[in-house]
């Protein structure tokens, strides 16, 4: 199945950039592991993978945030002109208050420059030529916040491409259609295109594999941080892609070895309506692991902190256990058995300066007071210390502060911290995202054992992958109501990705 | 999925890689611990050689441990809050409104010590929650909202006082701060006053509250990472505004002690108590507990300050050394928690520009 031939450019020209033999290494995990790939003028290179494949890592070595631990990169320099790296993270890094033209940055101020007036007229034709040259031009006069994302995009590329001496540069472009549309998709790949018909070469990071089928004129396949495939799209076509990126060979579904039984109904909700989901109608039985699938924007993301009430939502009816519980809060819903493990772990899952035990021990500390309300700090630690075992954080130390263990190891203690008080209802949110591969199974089993001890489970995450080993069944959201319910043999990783999307046949992808 | 394997094999040696468990008393002694004993050292140290006449004498010491009890009452006012992520730019002005508030209850409506007490404490209590609620309910930034409360505060003690002293206290009311335990019988002089004791029952509540209790952890929890906690299931609002209610009383308390001190509602003695008390409280962050705000830091360092601009007026520096001092003072503390922070996270990300080559 490993392809490590490489390709050179199409028009049998150096390429403009060369990696060679790429290695990263992260404690526990390798990240990259020989990775090589190139560039050439004129075409547009995807790089796919699922999420922990090494993708995200490849781009921040090249962006200057990580340092490689071997390997080397190269840019053309041919017929002088020096070819440069052009990066779009997916953040874009513009300042949303600003105008179009302010985010821009048209005028390059030096010196006593900086103190000269603007030529307002003459930073808005240029602004207008700039975006111009991807399709319809809009307002740069409105702050961009008030743009569609598709728009915000285009001026996160008219910039990064402002100031090329020359086209034979370099663009990499990183899960840029995270936040689009599907038309405004569209729009942001025919400004790609035109820019790779232009001479320059693009690198197209993504895991959603229909758009490096629509897009690519190269694929290179990430796994595990190996290089596993590296072919012409030509030769590719959707089945064979998903083979590459789960390494499941074609026309073989894996399928969860989880044949538990399910018992009483945990969490009943019907009419669930908020933010983008409309009348959403839940169930989960108790040692049952219900998935929820859907592309972002489909209502995914917001499920699991709705129900734990962390977001307000409206419901026509909701029980939990069955006993009504309508006015929800993050509290009131630990003291009735739920936990919920967020997809953010720095900002919503953790106290990052606070140590591993007081972390674990933060929802309910009340088992482990003694007289006077005190915490027993004695009792505490023994505690910590006996999940920091159970659940094979490395290092086990529960002393230590919760931002220093690696991100596979603080996933693992916000499980501890939710998983010791044996919740009734476990919800998840991405629970694998960062999580290197060993540290992922860890967490996978963690999972099948809370289900099977009686715990009721709904896992939301974007691995198609990751929801076909865990769940039982799998609700797909698609535009704020569930639009499918797969279960048994249906349940595979193509079925997801074609419901998910709305895609009649596989001819439309 | 065959490949799984190989990568799952965690290296031993990074696994369990890590500093080794340092030696307790070594860590405990260390410089970065309490590096503010250190410096208290060396600053007696130099007084002593260079006055020891003034610098020695256990009355300098009694008069200024009394003297900043109240500063360090104002600076656990400040704590509180500042754990749970909320400044108190309020505090000088809630002391100073206190101050005249206990001094005119007494004067103008005859109002008993005991009861006038009571009553500027509640009042203080009261300013805590409207802070809170403003900070809480209005989402107000709390750095805005204690600086809008504390004009506010200026202006009603303005208001109270007519900028004047008040004078003409009771006498019981008096001997509330200026009473104590003899140290040396027949030599009234010689003792610890009643500001003392309380300074140190408060900070000793304090301390079990934040460290020992679950109200405490909650309480760091929320100044680290309010979003975090609240899906931990901590009331982080309600936490916030106990904070500004627990740190307007002790305000308050604090207002009391020095108008009993000073005998006279005084205008002008409260507001000058932000700076010192801030100060403390972040140069304490950096003692003991490695970067967090705590209660023994605190007390420290506003002793260590004081034993500083002390020294420094024996030798015959001008009054605004004081200022001078603090100001100084404050911007190591913050430099220097702010480095204790960076340092700690170590090489987690090494950030660094990759080496580029050219091709032909």
């Amino acid at each position: 199945m490993t392809n490590e031939s490489t390709i050179g450019s199409p028009m049998g020209t150096p390429p403009l950039l060369s990696i060679e033999g790429m290695i990263k290494d992260f404690p526990g995990n390798r990240a990259l592991d020989n990775v090589s790939l190139q560039v050439g003028s004129g075409e547009v290179v995807a790089v796919v993978g699922h999420n922990g494949s090494g993708k995200s890592t490849l781009v921040k070595i090249l962006a200057g945030v990580y340092t490689s631990d071997g390997g080397t990169v190269e840019l053309s320099s041919q017929d002088g002109f020096d070819t440069e790296l052009h990066i779009i993270h997916q953040d874009l890094g513009l300042a949303n208050e600003l105008t179009g033209i302010e985010n821009l940055g048209i005028t390059h101020y030096h010196g006593a420059s900086s103190f000269a007036p603007f030529d307002r007229k003459k930073e808005r034709a240029k602004a207008r030529e700039l975006i111009g040259r991807f399709g319809e031009p809009f307002d740069v006069d409105i702050p961009i916040s008030k743009l569609a994302p598709a728009q915000r995009s285009i001026i996160g590329i008219a910039r990064a491409l402002d100031g090329w001496q020359h086209p034979r540069n370099v663009l990499i472009l990183d899960e840029p259609t995270e936040a689009l549309h599907a038309t405004e998709v569209r729009v942001l790949f025919d400004a790609v295109k035109k820019l790779a018909a232009d001479g320059a070469g693009v690198i197209f990071i993504s895991h959603r594999l229909d758009e490096v089928l629509d897009l690519a004129d190269r694929v290179v396949v990430l796994r595990d941080g190996r290089k596993v495939a590296d072919e012409p799209r030509s030769d590719l076509d959707h089945d064979r892609l998903v083979s590459y990126v789960t390494g499941i060979p074609v026309g073989e579904a894996e399928h969860g070895e989880n044949a538990r039984r399910a018992g009483e109904v945990v969490l009943d909700i019907k009419g669930l309506t908020g933010e983008i989901l409309e009348g959403v109608d839940l169930q989960v039985r108790s040692g049952e692991v219900v998935g929820v699938a859907g592309v972002l924007g489909s209502g995914r993301e917001a499920l699991p902190a709705m129900i734990y009430g962390s977001i307000d939502a409206d419901v026509e009816s909701f029980t939990l256990d069955g006993r009504p519980y309508l006015k929800r809060s993050p509290r009131e819903s630990i003291r009735r058995g739920t936990a919920f493990v967020p997809g953010d772990r720095a900002k919503f899952g953790s106290v990052r300066p606070m140590t591993a035990r007081e972390n674990v021990t933060l929802p309910e500390l009340k088992s482990l007071t003694g007289a006077g309300g005190a915490i027993s700090l004695k009792r505490e630690r023994e505690h910590a210390q006996t999940l920091m075992q159970e659940y094979d954080v490395k290092p086990p130390r529960a002393e230590q502060v919760f931002a220093q263990f690696s991100g596979g190891n603080q996933q693992k203690i916000v499980f501890a911290k939710w998983l010791r008080n044996r919740p009734s209802l476990l919800l998840l949110e991405e629970p694998t995202q960062g999580v290197d591969i060993g540290a992922k199974q860890a967490i996978y089993d963690a999972i099948d054992r809370a289900a099977s001890t009686g715990a009721a489970v709904l896992v939301c995450s974007s691995e198609a992958k990751e929801l076909v080993r865990l769940c039982d069944r799998v609700l797909v959201l698609r535009d704020g109501r569930i639009a499918a319910e797969l279960a048994g043999d249906e349940l595979t990783e193509t079925q997801l990705v074609i419901e998910g999307y709305g895609l009649k046949s596989e001819d439309e992808l | 999925m065959k490949k799984t394997e190989a990568i799952q094999t965690v290296d031993p040696a990074v696994a369990d890689r890590g500093p080794a468990k340092k030696n307790g008393v070594l860590a405990a002694l260390s410089f970065r611990n309490i590096s503010a004993i250190y410096i208290f050292v060396v600053l007696f140290a130099i007084f002593a050689i260079i006055t020891p006449r003034t610098f020695l004498t256990p009355g300098t010491w009694l008069v200024l441990l009394d003297a900043q009890s109240i500063t360090v009452l104002a600076a656990i006012a400040v704590l509180i809050p500042l754990v749970n992520g909320v400044f108190n730019l309020a505090i000088g002005a809630e002391v100073g409104f206190a101050v005249i508030l206990v001094a005119v209850l007494q004067t103008k409506l005859n109002m008993p010590w005991g009861l006038a007490i009571a009553v500027a404490i509640l009042i203080g209590a009261f300013i805590g929650l409207v802070s809170g609620l403003i900070i809480t309910k209005g989402k107000i930034d709390s750095f805005i909202a204690t600086l809008g409360m504390s004009s506010i505060l200026l202006a009603g003690l303005a208001f109270l006082s007519e900028n004047r002293q008040i004078i003409g206290l009771q006498d019981g009311f008096r001997l509330f701060a200026t009473g104590g335990l003899p140290l040396v019988p027949d030599n009234p002089n010689f003792k610890l006053t009643n500001p003392v004791f309380i300074m140190l029952i408060v900070a000793f509540i304090v301390w079990y509250l934040l460290e020992r209790t679950p109200v405490g952890r909650r309480m760091y929890a929320a100044g680290y990472n309010p979003d975090g906690a609240r899906l931990s299931g901590v009331n982080v609002a309600r936490l916030q505004i106990a904070s500004l209610v627990a740190g307007g009383i002790i305000a308050a308390l604090a207002g009391v002690l020095l108008a009993s001190r000073i005998n006279a509602g005084d205008p002008t003695v409260g507001p000058g108590l932000l700076l010192p008390a801030l100060t403390a409280v972040f140069l304490g962050s950096t003692q003991f507990k490695g970067g967090r705000f705590n209660v023994w830091g605190t007390v420290i360092s506003v002793y260590v300050l004081a034993v500083g601009i002390k020294g420094l007026q024996l030798l015959g520096a001008q009054n605004w050394v004081s200022d001078l001092f603090n100001g100084v003072a404050l911007l190591a503390a913050v430099g220097l928690s702010r480095w204790e922070r960076t340092a700690k996270r170590g090489s987690a990300i090494k950030r660094a520009t990759p080496k580029f080559g050219r091709g032909k």
